[in-house]
């Protein structure tokens, strides 16, 4: 695992509000594999596009992106 | 399959499943020819040569071949004489490197999206950085083969005596190797390094 390893819920957020990765993409004006990478990890995006990502989904940044992995869904509950 | 939706906004797999009827429909060539390199890029044309890591490399490997035999043909045209019969086997090679470099680099085009071909306004960031790191691991390997064509072109000089002369031909020869190298070495690299891309959540 790389220390510079940004985690993201995009996927998450993108089957939460039903929107495809071509939608997303398009609506970015990046390349769909580049979301495709994005959510798997595989690229950690510029300042810039962090924020236009949070900015479309409405969200402060860091409910989409983390420097350690997110909790899984119901683990703060069981706590 | 809609006849009213553009040439333009359907993928190579929709595009293979219309009938002749329906691509007229759609505008035929004409409509087709309106695309620009960047679209036609994005149409992910047969998928299978690049659908894996390991066919990736497969063409990333034709391309070395293909740049490999253009370096064996500089070297054959230094040691053989055309009026010998060499002249038709420094042809028959360069029709050999034609045969694999031209497949192999449009399938690669393909494969990276134009990664290194098309200008930077049609790439995002990550296809930016990609290409930015391509051209400089391929910068390196072409300082590595300059610097092996100068020790070869010392070492040759520094043994040939007097008379000791570099034909015209080779020089062309190595000139086009040099110049296809510095071409096609970002392409292989950025092939080479591609990762699978997700399967496409719309399909």
């Amino acid at each position: 695992m790389s220390a510079e390893e940004v985690y993201n819920r995009i996927p998450m957020l993108r089957a939460e509000r039903g929107v495809s990765r071509k939608e997303l993409a398009a609506a970015l004006g990046v390349h769909y594999q580049t979301v495709g990478y994005l959510e798997r990890g595989e690229y950690s995006p510029s300042l810039h596009l962090a924020l236009r990502i949070a900015e479309y989904f409405e969200v402060p940044l860091e409910v989409v992106f983390s420097l350690k992995p997110f909790p899984r869904l119901g683990s703060e509950v069981r706590r | 399959m809609s006849g009213r939706k553009s040439l333009r906004q359907m993928s190579w797999a929709e595009l293979k499943r219309m009938s002749w009827a329906e691509f007229r429909q759609s505008g035929g060539w004409a409509e087709f020819r309106k695309m620009n390199r960047a679209e036609v890029m994005q149409l992910d044309m047969m998928p299978a040569w690049y659908a894996t890591r390991e066919r990736r490399r497969w063409l990333a490997g034709a391309g070395i071949l293909s740049l490999a035999l253009q370096w064996l043909n500089a070297a054959v045209s230094w040691a053989v004489e055309p009026d010998g019969g060499g002249g038709w086997i420094i042809l028959a090679l360069v029709a050999i490197t034609m045969v694999v470099y031209l497949p192999a680099v449009t399938l690669m085009n393909i494969a990276t999206r134009g990664l290194v071909e098309l200008a930077e306004r049609h790439l995002d960031e990550r296809q930016v950085g990609e290409r930015l790191r391509a051209t400089t691991i391929a910068h390196r390997i072409t300082t590595g083969l300059l610097a092996a064509c100068f020790v070869a072109a010392v070492t040759a000089g520094m043994g040939g005596g007097d008379d000791y002369a570099v034909p015209e031909r080779t020089v062309i020869m190595l000139t086009v190797a040099l110049a296809m190298t510095h071409f096609v070495l970002p392409l292989i690299v950025s092939t080479w390094r591609l990762p699978d891309p997700l399967p496409d959540d719309e399909e």
